[in-house]
């Protein structure tokens, strides 16, 4: 189905809420383009925004005292986007948020959004939700990180996001794994047609 | 010509070249980036070695004409003309050019080469390439870059940029040749 508004994209996530909820918080996003490699978010910024991808691949990162990069997630549609964090607590990011690939988004600010919020609190409890998910995925990785091998972390995200191989340059997926390029190349061909 | 509309073209061209090395070539077999379509002829992971060797010399030199045109207080304007010599390189490069050209010693791809490393370090150097027009808009696109075979002959950026992708445009037709995908 192609989405051309908020109201029925939300309304994909959350297919349960009452009509009217759904129009006052679609009314509060608004599209968003951005091109390849473009950074939305830098450290030491306030989030400005709450994101939900419509097209294009989009990851967060930090950027290590070394210089070195970490990619900390991807994101892709149907999702929420943006650093989450920051937009919610509206403190400071302690990481980086760019696109991978052209993007395409709807995006409400933070005002605009809390404004919804508080008119209605069965949003609230949708988000509790929400980010009871998002909580899990990260300790999930968190276990990934320590306890799993380079080779089970490859293994684990080529079952879970197979398609990422065809949407982003793989360096981007070598350092989400933790992983030299080398050693990734050495995986992917044993997977490769 | 537009100076915008001028480095839209030249950043659809580039995103089009990095769009089928991501959902592409990084996928394909190793064997495919390496194989030779005839005796003699390039593989496509030479292609991209010997387009990889430009973009190592252009892509800092531009970004270091961009910064200093930037330091000194540079401003875009409308419009942009190429100079006569830029045209004529840039239309010699051209994909469709009938002119064989012999590549520059250095530019020359060693036989044996890291397909996958190889590979990557072109895809780097095409997201460069898309910031660099990005960083490009903000400047006039008639300062000065010295050309990697002749450094007392400089092009304009305008036509750095029109002679570098039309480079690029030719080498991946080649390449897609060698893998069997053009």
């Amino acid at each position: 189905m192609l989405i051309t508004n908020p109201q029925d994209y939300l309304s994909q996530i959350w297919p349960d809420l009452p009509t009217e909820v759904l129009a006052d918080l679609g009314a509060v996003f608004h599209k968003h383009t951005a091109k390849r490699k473009t950074v939305l978010t830098t450290e030491g910024e306030v989030e400005k925004y709450l994101y939900l991808v419509l097209e294009g691949v989009q990851r967060a990162y930090a950027i290590g005292a070394d210089g070195k990069e970490a990619t900390l997630v991807f994101t892709y549609a149907p999702s929420f986007s943006g650093v989450a964090d920051s937009f919610l607590l509206q403190r400071p990011s302690r990481y980086w948020f760019e696109t991978l690939t052209p993007s395409v988004f709807f995006r409400a600010s933070f005002v605009d959004f809390d404004a919804i919020l508080q008119k209605h609190p069965l949003l609230e409890r949708k988000l509790r939700i929400a980010l009871s998910e998002t909580l899990e995925g990260v300790l999930v990785r968190q276990i990934e990180l320590q306890s799993f091998t380079a080779e089970q972390r490859f293994r684990t995200l080529m079952a879970r996001s197979p398609h990422l191989l065809q949407l982003v340059p793989h360096k981007y997926i070598a350092n989400y794994l933790g992983m030299d390029a080398t050693n990734f190349s050495k995986l992917l061909g044993q997977i490769r047609i | 010509m537009n100076a915008n509309l001028l480095l839209d073209q030249y950043y659809q061209q580039t995103e089009v070249i990095l769009d089928k090395a991501v959902k592409e070539w990084q996928n394909l077999a190793l064997e495919k980036l390496l194989a030779a379509p005839q005796l003699g002829a390039w593989s496509a992971a030479q292609c991209m070695a010997h387009l990889n060797a430009y973009g190592n010399y252009y892509l800092p030199a531009i970004e270091k004409a961009i910064e200093k045109a930037q330091a000194e207080g540079s401003k875009a304007n409308k419009e942009f003309r190429s100079g006569w010599l830029g045209a004529y390189f840039t239309k010699l490069m051209l994909p469709d050019s009938k002119t064989k050209m012999k590549s520059p010693a250095n530019a020359i791809p060693p036989a044996i080469l890291d397909p996958a490393e190889t590979l990557a370090q072109f895809i780097d150097q095409q997201e460069r390439m898309l910031k660099l027009i990005e960083k490009a808009r903000g400047v006039s696109l008639k300062v000065r870059i010295p050309i990697s075979i002749l450094p007392w002959l400089r092009l304009k950026l305008g036509d750095t940029f029109g002679f570098y992708t039309a480079h690029h445009r030719r080498h991946v037709l080649q390449a897609e040749r060698a893998m069997g995908r053009a």
